[in-house]
C-alpha cells in the first residue's frame, strides 16, 4: 500500500514537471518568436568585407571568423573600415530631449556626466521661430579643424569618414578645442573615473579607458560598427531621432526604419549646422517641420 | 669689494677715461652685496612657491586650474603671449635701433638681449606647463605635424631662442675677455667660466672684425625672426573661428603690441639698473627722454591697430561676434577693458608727450602702467572670446561660465616671472650690463671699426 | 474529506494543463503553414524587376500559389534591411507580386547586392525567406584619399607647397646660424 502510493505521488511528481516544463517550452518560445519579428538580418546573412586583392565582396558571415573581439590597437585604428563612409542624420522634428541617446553613450564609453559626448541642446533659429531641440555630437567633418591643427596627429581623419583620437600619442595642448567651432570635445581634466569591469587594452575605436590630460569626442562608436551593429545611442533612442548608416550603402535606420539615404535629404531638406563654415560635416540635420511633439521646456523624465 | 678697485686702480692705464669707463661697468661683478641676495632669495622663494604649485598640477591633473571644457585656454596660454611678446624687444633694440644708426642706444643693448633671452626661456616654460601630457613632450618632435600652427610656433620660438642668445653672447665676446683679463679677485669657478667664454678673445683686429660680421647678419636676421615668432603666436588664435580671434589684422597687433611692451620692459630695467649699479653717467636721463618718445610712437602704433581691430566687429555686430564684443565694452569684462586700454594705452601716450614725465622714476611707473596693461591686455585675448561659442553652452557646471584663476595658476605664473627675472638678475651679476667695448667704441677709445 | 478536495483540485490542475498544452501543439501544427518563395529577375528597358511567387510548401514539395499574402522585399545593407517595392506587395491570384528594383542601388565595388525577399507575421504562414545574390547595384568607388596631400592628412601628406616653403626657410635661417657658429669657433682660433 504505502509502495504504491509512493509510485503515484512519484508518477504525479513527474508528470507535473513534465506539464508545466512543456508549457514553459513552448510558451517561451511565442513569447520569443513575437519578440524578434524584427530580426534586422536573414539566415543566411551576408556581411561585407574586403577581399585579398582589394575588392569589397559579400560573404556568409558564418564564414567569416569575428576577429573582432579584442578592440583594435592604436596604429590599426588609423586606417578605417574599408569601404565604409557613415553618416548621421539627426530628425530635430521628433527630439523630445529624452537624453537616452546620452545615457546610452555614457555607459557604452564609461563616462561621467561631466565630459558628455552628446549635448542636447535648446536651440531657437530666430526670435518668431519655436525652440527645439538639437543632439548634437561630434560632426566628423570632412574639412575638419580639429585635423590640421593637431601638432602631433593624435587626432586623424579616417576613410570611413571617422575622426578619431588616438589617446596614446595626445599631449593635451587643447589646440583642437579651440579650433573646434562646434564645441564637440571634452578634455579630461582631472583623472577620470576608472571603467568599472572593462579590462580590455585601450584602443581609439573604444576611447576606453579613459586618459587623464587627453581629449575625448564622440568617435561614431568603431568598435560597435565593425560588428555591424549600430551605436548605442541611435538604439537608445525611443523616439527614433536619430538614423545611422554607410552613405555607400545609400541607406539609414534608426533601429526601426530603414530608408534611402538620398532621399531622406533631398525629401526632407536636410541640412548640415553651419553649412558656410566649409568644414563639410557629415551629419545632417532634418529641419523640425511636422513635428511629432510640441516642445516642452522641461526635463527629461517627462519627455520620453 | 674694494679690493677689485684697488686692484683696478693699481695698473697703470694709459688713458683714464677707459680705465674709468671700465671700472665703473665692471664694479657690479664683485661679491653679491646683501640687497642682492634678499632679491635672489625672495625670486627663489617665488619659484619655489610656483613649483609646489606645479607637482599638484601633475599629480592631479589640470583640474587644479580653473580651466575647464569651454575656457580650455586661460592665464598659462595669456602668459606665454605675454612673454613672447617682451621677447621681442631684442630686435627691436639691437637691431632696429642699431641699424638705424641710433648711437645713443649703445648702452641699452645688452640689457635688451638679455631680457629677450630670459623672457623667450619663460615662454617654452610656461607653455610646457600648460600641456595636459608634459610627459608626452617628445612627441611634438617624433610625430610633429608640418600643417599645425603649433609646430611651426616651435620651430620659429627654437630658432629665436638660438639667434637672441647668439646676439647677446656675441656683443659679450669681447667684454668676457675684458672680465677675464682684468677681475682677479672673483671665485675660481668664475675666472674659469670667463676664460672658457672668452673663445681665446685677445682684442685682435681680425677678432673685431669677425664680431662686426656676425652682429651684423644676426642683426638684420633677427628683425624678420622677430616679426615672424609674435605673427606665428597669433596664428594659433586666427586659424580658429572664435570672435575676436577670427581676424586677419592679429598679426600686426600682436606685433605692435610687442614693441610697446618691450620697450617699456627696457624702460623699467633700465630705471632699477641705473640706480642700483649707479650707471647714472651712462643711462642718462637723455637715454630716458628718447625711450619715453620711442614708447609714444611705438604705443600710437599699437593704438592703431587696437582701433582696426575693434571697429569692424563693433559695427557690424555679428552673432557671437556681437555678444563677444560687448561684453568687453559694456559687460563682464568692461572694467578691465576700459583699464586697459585707457590706463594702459591712452594714458601713457597722452603722459609721455610732455617732457616732465618722461624723467626716469615717473616714466618708470608709465612703463609699469603699460606693462601691467599688456599683460591684462594678453589675458583680453585669450579668455572671453572662448567663452562665446557658436553653439550655446548649456547644462555645464555653473563654473564653466567664469574664468577665476586658481592659486596654483596664479603661483606657477608669478613663478614664471621671478623665473625670468632671475635669469635676468644672475646674468646681470655675472657679467657688465653694458656693453663695455660698444661704449668705449663710440667714444673712440679703442680701434674697432 | 481535505484529500479529496485536493485530489480533485490536483486532478484538474492536469487536465487544464494538458488542454492547453494541447491546444498550444494543435496551434503550432495547425496555425502555421510552410510556403517557400520563388524568386525571378527580368532586365526590360533598363528597368529591372524582381517576381516573387509565393506556394505552398508541404512535405517538400511545392503546393498551389498562395494568393493575398504580402511579401516583403528586402536589400542587405550594413546594419539592417533595406525595403524596396512598395509598402505592400500582396500577391496576386496566381500567387505572384512583381516589384522594380531601384536603378540607383549602390552595391560592393563589384556591384552585388543581396536580395532578400520574406513572408513576416503572415495569418495563416510562418515566417520564411529567399535570399539571391544578384549583380544589380551600381559599383562602389572605393576612396583613397587618405593618401591625397591636404592640411588635414597625416604629417608625412602635407601640401608640398607648405613642405617646400617651412623646409627651405628653416634650411636658410638655420644654415646662417651654423655659419655663426662656425665663425665663432674661429675666433678663437685668430
Amino acid at each position: 500500500m504505502r509502495k504504491n502510493q509512493i509510485k503515484q505521488s512519484a508518477r504525479r511528481k513527474f508528470f507535473k514537471t513534465f506539464i508545466t516544463g512543456s508549457i514553459g517550452a513552448v510558451a517561451g518560445k511565442e513569447l520569443y518568436s513575437t519578440g524578434t519579428t524584427n530580426d534586422a538580418n536573414g539566415p543566411d546573412e551576408k556581411i561585407t568585407a574586403l577581399s585579398s586583392d582589394g575588392k569589397l565582396i559579400k560573404v556568409l558571415k558564418s564564414q567569416v571568423e569575428h576577429m573582432h573581439h579584442a578592440p583594435v590597437t592604436p596604429s590599426e585604428a588609423r586606417k578605417g573600415i574599408p569601404g565604409k563612409k557613415f553618416v548621421l542624420i539627426v530628425d530635430l522634428g521628433k527630439c523630445r530631449n529624452a537624453r537616452k541617446c546620452i545615457e546610452g553613450c555614457e555607459k557604452h564609453h564609461h563616462l561621467t556626466p561631466d565630459r558628455p559626448f552628446i549635448k542636447v541642446l535648446k536651440m531657437k533659429d530666430n526670435p518668431r521661430s519655436s525652440y527645439y531641440w538639437m543632439p548634437k555630437k561630434c560632426f566628423q567633418c570632412d574639412n575638419p579643424p580639429c585635423v590640421k591643427v593637431c601638432p602631433v596627429g593624435a587626432t586623424y581623419k579616417r576613410t570611413d569618414n571617422i575622426v578619431l583620437i588616438d589617446n596614446n600619442r595626445c599631449i593635451g595642448c587643447r589646440f583642437c578645442m579651440a579650433a573646434c567651432p562646434y564645441s564637440a570635445r571634452v578634455f579630461n581634466w582631472g583623472e577620470p573615473q576608472p571603467a568599472e569591469g572593462y579590462d580590455k587594452p585601450y584602443s581609439p575605436e573604444t576611447s576606453v579607458p579613459s586618459k587623464v590630460g587627453t581629449v575625448e569626442k564622440c568617435d561614431f562608436c568603431p568598435d560597435v560598427l565593425r560588428e555591424n551593429k549600430l551605436p548605442p545611442c541611435i538604439t537608445s533612442c525611443p523616439n527614433g531621432v536619430l538614423y545611422f548608416g554607410d552613405a555607400n550603402d545609400d541607406a539609414v535606420t534608426n533601429g526601426e526604419e530603414t530608408v534611402r539615404l538620398s532621399e531622406l535629404l533631398r525629401e526632407k531638406a536636410a541640412y548640415r549646422y553651419m553649412e558656410d563654415l566649409g568644414t563639410e560635416p557629415n551629419v545632417y540635420y532634418l529641419p523640425p517641420v511636422d513635428r511629432l511633439f510640441p516642445f516642452k521646456d522641461t526635463n527629461a523624465e517627462s519627455n520620453t | 669689494m674694494t679690493d677689485i678697485i684697488t686692484k683696478i686702480e693699481k695698473i697703470d692705464l694709459p688713458d683714464k677715461d677707459r680705465a674709468n669707463i671700465e671700472d665703473d661697468l665692471l664694479r657690479h661683478i664683485a661679491g653679491p652685496s646683501r640687497k642682492y641676495k634678499i632679491w635672489i632669495g625672495v625670486l627663489v622663494f617665488i619659484i619655489a612657491v610656483g613649483a609646489f604649485a606645479y607637482v599638484r598640477q601633475l599629480k592631479y591633473g589640470l583640474i587644479v586650474t580653473a580651466m575647464r571644457d569651454y575656457t580650455s585656454w586661460g592665464i598659462y596660454i595669456s602668459n606665454f603671449v605675454f612673454f613672447v611678446a617682451v621677447s621681442l624687444v631684442g630686435s627691436l633694440v639691437s637691431s632696429i635701433l642699431k641699424l638705424s644708426h641710433a648711437t645713443w642706444a649703445t648702452p641699452l643693448n645688452r640689457i635688451s638681449e638679455i631680457i629677450a633671452v630670459s623672457a623667450i626661456m619663460s615662454a617654452a616654460i610656461i607653455i610646457i606647463i600648460d600641456m595636459g601630457r608634459p610627459d608626452r613632450f617628445f612627441n611634438v618632435f617624433l610625430y610633429g605635424r608640418l600643417q599645425s600652427p603649433i609646430i611651426w610656433d616651435v620651430i620659429v620660438i627654437g630658432t629665436y631662442l638660438v639667434i637672441s642668445f647668439l646676439l647677446l653672447f656675441i656683443s659679450l665676446l669681447p667684454d668676457i675677455g675684458l672680465c677675464r683679463d682684468r677681475l682677479v679677485e672673483l671665485p675660481g669657478w668664475q675666472k674659469k667660466m670667463y676664460r672658457t667664454l672668452a673663445f681665446n678673445w685677445q682684442d685682435k683686429p681680425e677678432q673685431f672684425e669677425i664680431v662686426k660680421k656676425i652682429s651684423g647678419i644676426l642683426g638684420i636676421m633677427v628683425i624678420p625672426v622677430a616679426f615672424a615668432i609674435h605673427t606665428i603666436t597669433s596664428w594659433l588664435f586666427a586659424t580658429t573661428w572664435r570672435p575676436g580671434w577670427d581676424s586677419t589684422n592679429l598679426g600686426p597687433y600682436f606685433v605692435s603690441g610687442a614693441f610697446m611692451v618691450g620697450a617699456s620692459c627696457i624702460i623699467i630695467a633700465m630705471y632699477f639698473i641705473q640706480k642700483y649699479l649707479r650707471l647714472q653717467e651712462y643711462i642718462t636721463d637723455k637715454h630716458f627722454d628718447n625711450m619715453g618718445k620711442l614708447l609714444v610712437l611705438l604705443s600710437l602704433v599699437y593704438l592703431y591697430f587696437n582701433i582696426n581691430e575693434y571697429l569692424g566687429p563693433l559695427f557690424r555686430m555679428v552673432g557671437v561676434e556681437g555678444e563677444h564684443i560687448t561684453e568687453l565694452f559694456a559687460g563682464k569684462y568692461a572694467p578691465m577693458y576700459w583699464l586697459v586700454q585707457v590706463g594702459g594705452l591712452i594714458l601713457p601716450i597722452t603722459l609721455l608727450i610732455f617732457k616732465p614725465f618722461r624723467k626716469p622714476f615717473p616714466i618708470m611707473i608709465v612703463s609699469f602702467l603699460v606693462l601691467v596693461g599688456a599683460w591684462l591686455k594678453r589675458f583680453l585675448i585669450v579668455i572671453p572670446s572662448l567663452q562665446h561659442p557658436y553653439l550655446p553652452i548649456q547644462d555645464v557646471d555653473e563654473s564653466y561660465m567664469h574664468y577665476i584663476p586658481t592659486w596654483e595658476e596664479w603661483a606657477i605664473t608669478l613663478g614664471s616671472f621671478a623665473g625670468a627675472l632671475l635669469i635676468i638678475s644672475v646674468l646681470i651679476k655675472l657679467f657688465p650690463v653694458l656693453p663695455i667695448w660698444e661704449i668705449k667704441n663710440e667714444k673712440k677709445l679703442i680701434k674697432a671699426t | 474529506m481535505k484529500t479529496i478536495k485536493s485530489n480533485i483540485y490536483q486532478r484538474a490542475k492536469i487536465l487544464v494543463s494538458i488542454a492547453f498544452l494541447m491546444f498550444q501543439f494543435s496551434n503550432a501544427v495547425s496555425q502555421d503553414k510552410k510556403a517557400i518563395i520563388d524568386l525571378q529577375f527580368k532586365e526590360k528597358n533598363d528597368q529591372k524587376f524582381i517576381t516573387g511567387t509565393a506556394y505552398d510548401f508541404e512535405n517538400d514539395s511545392i503546393g498551389a500559389p498562395i494568393e493575398g499574402i504580402d511579401l516583403f522585399f528586402y536589400v542587405q545593407r550594413t546594419f539592417s534591411l533595406l525595403p524596396i517595392g512598395d509598402r505592400f506587395s500582396t500577391t496576386d491570384e496566381n500567387g505572384e507580386v512583381t516589384v522594380e528594383f531601384p536603378a540607383d542601388l549602390p552595391g560592393d565595388t563589384e556591384g552585388n547586392i543581396q536580395l532578400i525577399v520574406k513572408i513576416e507575421d503572415a495569418d495563416d504562414y510562418a515566417d520564411t525567406s529567399a535570399t539571391k545574390e544578384l549583380r544589380w547595384g551600381i559599383p562602389t568607388i572605393l576612396d583613397d584619399s587618405e593618401s591625397k596631400r591636404t592640411l588635414w592628412a597625416a604629417g608625412a601628406n602635407a601640401p608640398i607647397s607648405l613642405m617646400i616653403l617651412t623646409n627651405s626657410l628653416i634650411v636658410i635661417v638655420w644654415g646662417i646660424i651654423f655659419y655663426i657658429f662656425f665663425k665663432i669657433y674661429q675666433i678663437s682660433k685668430v
